[in-house]
């Protein structure tokens, strides 16, 4: 069995267009032993949209980072400050704050700010990054409203003595390094990675001044990044197994200032340690987990005017247990309970703060006989210190007909607590805040062939709806500014997708296409004033989408790909925006054996070729046309017979 | 066929829902009528958001009640700049304090062309020009008062000064600089740009009026153990004569103004407050509330008593602005730029 996934998983490596013909044998392949072992939200959230990431196109963005991979490759729309600067996101109509990313099942925003900054995620920190769309609170807890990031590391066994090393430069002085290295026989798996970045992105960009066109460059904006990510894994024995992940990241960035200002120097430091474990074990009818997670993360930031330093640093620990039963071929049962303790301190709040959360979560899977229809129901109960949030369901079905279609449905209740800033910032910070709460519901439409001769397609359209009350927006109460409980956001929106692929003889070819409609407007008037009733909130596209072709010929592999991001409003009466813009980009690599279990590849790409001059955010210019080269080595000494594909090492063992 | 048929259903549907899309594209804002009118008016000065270089001036004419949304704009074919702070008419041209960009701008008042540019400022805050061609300039984050030249429209001097200053006022050849950090009022020979006596308020002092009486008033917002207040000083004995203060809460008093006639004293504290000079307590209650609203801006037209009040909303949308008669009925309002922050009347 497992000799066949890791074929499998090579097969996807070298032809990433076959991974929706795969993924259908991979379903029914992971269905009977492998489900159990799935993370909770693909198992226990039937009837969302979900989207994995295929192996190519995270191999290309290995030296990028998250921001970079999720802007080219999902329909989230990532706000960006610009090359390397902070990036957050905006899914299906949501905040920055409504996104959840989860490494290995536990969430990686920051206590504080309830923001993770995708441009300090390596792009190689997972080995799988998937997609999962609307709100999954009832799995995931607090935060994942709009959508999920789930990312994966991984470690396999029996892989051998691997290693890695590439390297790339690019425009603006972008110069990257990484090099890894990992062993595992059947019982034992260790991995270690590091990586660099640093960059001038000292790019040109327009900037209008007294009627007419100048061209600037961009100052104050280097960067230098660097990390380690490790990770291990033991199979105490054949029901046992132990995982531990490590990844440590350290980030000096300067803050460019924007065009309107005049010199800057603020600049500002990331370094964070973050490790997760997982205990497994695996019975005839029962799988436990014993998982914990601790969390240190920390910031400087030098400011204008500022003698020293603002800091900031939150330590988090989390710890979780689960159960997962069968009963039968038809159900599935999982409960479980968690625990998140953190404790921060930061130059706003004066003194130490802390948080202490507390879950109980239960959740149950019914697969019909024939697999044609699945339906799932979760809840989850979290106190806050002791205080209880909303109570939180999601219950979800998807049905298959006339063979090529699913029909999907899924509706939950959502929730985000208030951040510690929230909370506790002097000024304004607000004690009484009480948790964003709402409702979601998704109506989804997926059509799914396979051809005998290679020939897959695939087209899939969602409508979605939410709505959620007691919005928390930072506003003036007097002198300072304070967080309240003030709006209430309705969001609905359509997506579609399609790919396509081809076989003739040794080429391969494979479109795509995704698009995006989000409409996202505030119901509640916040002053007395207020014109932002019925109108589009602030930085939440309208209108998005992308195209992507892709052709593959013995070792060489081209990419083409398009994307629109259309009118963003930048204040809240949507009489301010800023201008749609389209961005394509290409790349060509080129793949050759050197040497017995060695492989070389070469990486060239182009981004904003059309060289179009736009901003994601107000004032914040981003690069225009730049290239970037690369090059990787990747080794691979198996342990014994077994596929001689370097790459394989990278996969997460299901087993 | 048989597969047109089953995708039929789909198609069907995805156009439906296509048909129920909204067209995201803005309705472009009117163009301005280029320049104010030759009559009275008032110049409303719109902050905008903090790096976001949309900064612009309002002018509401008060003889045809006609508003310009922004005059700098199409005047000079670019946006102004990141915060506007302030604005001061002088010998026939206006000074306009964009703070996040570091500079005034100098434009005609009726055209709003810019002529010049002083610039070389970290944070300024408000010009105040102080005879001799010399106007000092409040520099926030500078550690010191700029000395700007104005026949060459460049920065000559610094005068020292720790912490952040804010309003300024010119009396009896001395400028009164309020210290907001420090809680202290700075008082410069304007003749020789030294700093020749310090008053003590309360932390937090960010405005000041003289009145009819020759006295200084300065409006404190409190912090670090001394209380909100009024202050009023002698500018002879450069002494506190006395202080009305307020109970610490969520507003404090800021935006301190002074009619015409300089007997009666207006500021913010959330509502309106009014006080006339010779009370000796301070007012409890709001003259006008402000009844949901997020007063941000205040002025008091020198001629009539007319209160301009600006609303900034939710501080991401346009700003609205109020006017109510001396007596505190409401006259009416209108639209301006993005965040109003104060009012300059000619």
């Amino acid at each position: 069995m497992m000799h066949v996934r890791v074929r499998l998983l090579v097969g996807l490596l070298l032809y990433p267009g076959l991974a929706l013909q795969a993924q259908d044998m991979l379903d029914s392949l992971q269905l009977d032993a492998v489900t159990i072992s799935a993370s909770r939200g693909v198992l226990f959230d039937a009837g969302v949209k979900v989207q994995a990431i295929d192996s190519a196109t995270l191999a290309r963005y290995r030296d990028r980072d998250l921001g970079e991979l999720l802007r080219d490759a999902s329909p989230v729309f990532v706000k960006s400050y610009g090359m390397g600067s902070l990036a957050t996101t905006s899914f299906r109509g949501g905040g920055a704050s409504h996104t959840a990313v989860l490494w290995n099942g536990f969430n990686l925003g920051s206590p504080q700010n309830g923001q993770l900054d995708l441009s300090l995620v390596p792009g190689g920190l997972a080995d799988e990054v998937t997609v999962q769309y609307g709100g999954s609170a009832a799995l995931w807890g607090s935060g994942a409203v709009g959508g999920a990031v789930l990312l994966r590391s991984g470690t396999s066994f029996g892989g051998g003595l691997s290693a890695e090393a590439g390297a790339s430069f690019g425009s603006f002085g972008d110069l990257r390094q990484q090099a890894g290295a990992g062993y595992s026989n059947d019982r034992l798996a260790f991995t270690v990675r590091g990586y660099r970045a640093e960059a001038e992105n000292d790019f040109p960009y327009q900037v209008r001044l007294n009627g007419s066109d100048a061209e600037r460059r961009q100052q104050n904006a280097g960067l230098l990044v660097q990390g380690l990510v490790a990770g291990t894994a033991w199979r105490i024995n054949p029901r046992q197994q132990l995982k531990v992940d490590a990844w440590f990241a350290d980030a000096e960035r300067q803050v460019p200032p924007t065009p309107v200002q005049g010199a800057g120097s603020d600049h500002q430091h990331d370094r964070a340690l973050r490790a997760t474990s997982e205990w497994r074990r695996t019975g005839n009818k029962a799988t436990s987990f014993v998982r914990g997670a601790w969390f240190d993360e920390e910031l400087w930031w030098y400011g204008q005017g500022a003698d020293s330093a603002a800091y900031s640093r939150a330590r988090t620990a989390i710890a979780e247990g689960e159960m997962r039963m069968r009963a039968g071929e038809r159900h599935l049962f999982g409960a479980g309970l968690h625990g998140t303790y953190t404790a921060a301190g930061s130059d706003g709040y004066r003194e130490g703060r802390s948080q202490d959360r507390g879950a109980l979560f239960a959740s149950y899977r019914f697969r019909s006989i024939g697999r044609r229809f699945l339906a799932t129901a979760a809840v989850r109960q979290e106190w806050a210190d002791g205080v209880p949030v909303p109570f939180t369901w999601s219950l979800g079905g998807e049905y298959r007909f006339l063979r090529l279609f699913t029909a999907k449905a899924n509706a939950s209740r959502l929730y985000r607590l208030p951040t510690l800033n929230d909370l506790y910032w002097i000024p304004g910070g607000n004690p009484e805040l009480l948790a964003e709460q709402g409702y979601a519901g998704e109506l989804g439409l997926l059509a799914r062939h396979a051809g005998r001769k290679g020939t897959t397609l695939e087209a899939g359209i969602t409508g979605y709806r939410r709505v959620m009350d007691n919005w928390i927006i930072w506003l003036p109460a007097g002198n300072y500014w304070s967080p309240q409980n003030l709006m209430e956001v309705w969001s609905r929106g359509i997506e579609f997708h399609g790919e396509a692929g081809w076989r003739m003889g040794r080429t391969r070819a494979t479109v795509g296409v995704m698009t995006s409609y989000a409409r996202s407007t505030n119901e509640r008037p916040k002053t007395a004033n207020d014109a932002s009733v019925g109108k589009q909130l602030i930085y939440v596209p309208m209108y998005s989408g992308g195209a992507r072709a892709g052709m593959e010929w013995r070792s060489w592999c081209a990419e083409l790909d398009a994307h629109y991001t259309g009118y963003r409003y930048i204040s809240t009466d949507n009489r301010q925006f800023l201008d749609p813009y389209t961005l394509v980009g290409a790349s060509l690599s080129w793949r050759i054996r050197a040497g017995r279990g060695c492989m070389l590849s070469v990486l060239l790409q182009g981004a904003n070729l059309l060289d179009a001059s736009y901003q994601v955010m107000l004032n914040r210019p981003m690069p225009p046309r730049h290239f970037r080269a690369g090059i990787r080595m990747q080794f691979n000494q198996p342990r014994r017979a077994g596929p001689a594909e370097p790459a394989a090492h990278a996969q997460t063992a299901d087993e | 066929m048989n597969n047109v048929k089953r995708v039929f259903p789909f198609l069907l549907a995805t156009l439906l829902i296509l048909a129920g899309c909204k067209k995201d594209k803005p309705e472009e804002p009117l163009p301005g009528t280029g320049g104010t009118g030759a009559g009275r008016g008032v110049y409303i000065t719109n902050e905008g958001n903090f790096q976001w270089g949309n900064a612009t001036v309002s002018y509401y004419d008060i003889a045809t009640g006609m508003v310009t949304e922004d005059l700098f704009q199409p005047a000079n074919g670019a946006p102004m700049g990141d915060v506007c702070q302030s604005m001061y008419l002088h010998d026939g041209k206006a000074y306009v304090v964009v703070n996040n960009s570091g500079k005034v701008v100098v434009v005609d008042p009726s055209t709003f062309v810019q002529s010049a540019v002083i610039t070389g400022f970290q944070s300024p805050r408000y010009f105040l020009p102080v005879g001799n061609g010399k106007a000092y300039v409040t520099d926030y984050y500078a550690g010191s008062i700029a000395v700007v030249d104005l026949a060459t429209n460049s920065i000559s001097g610094q005068i020292p000064s720790s912490g952040t200053t804010q309003e300024l006022l010119l009396h009896g050849g001395k400028a009164y600089v309020t210290n907001e950090t420090r809680g202290e009022v700075h008082v410069i020979d304007v003749a020789t740009d030294a700093l020749v006596d310090t008053i003590v308020v309360s932390k937090g002092a960010n405005s000041i009026v003289q009145d009819a009486a020759g006295k200084l008033w300065v409006a404190c917002s409190g912090g670090g153990g001394t209380p909100p207040a009024l202050v009023r000083i002698d500018p002879l004995a450069n002494a506190v004569e006395a202080t009305f203060p307020f109970a610490a809460g969520a507003a404090n008093p800021w935006r301190l103004c002074i009619n015409g006639e300089g007997d009666k004293l207006y500021f913010l504290k959330g509502g309106v407050y009014r006080m006339a000079i010779g009370d000796t307590v301070a007012p409890a209650s709001a003259f006008i509330p402000a009844d949901g609203r997020n007063l941000y801006a205040l002025g008091i037209d020198p001629e009539d008593g007319t209160i301009f009040l600006g609303d900034a909303v939710d501080y991401v949308q346009q700003g609205v602005i109020y006017r109510y008669g001396p007596g505190g009925n409401e006259l009416g309002t209108f639209q301006v730029g993005t965040i109003p922050g104060s009012f300059c009347f000619r």
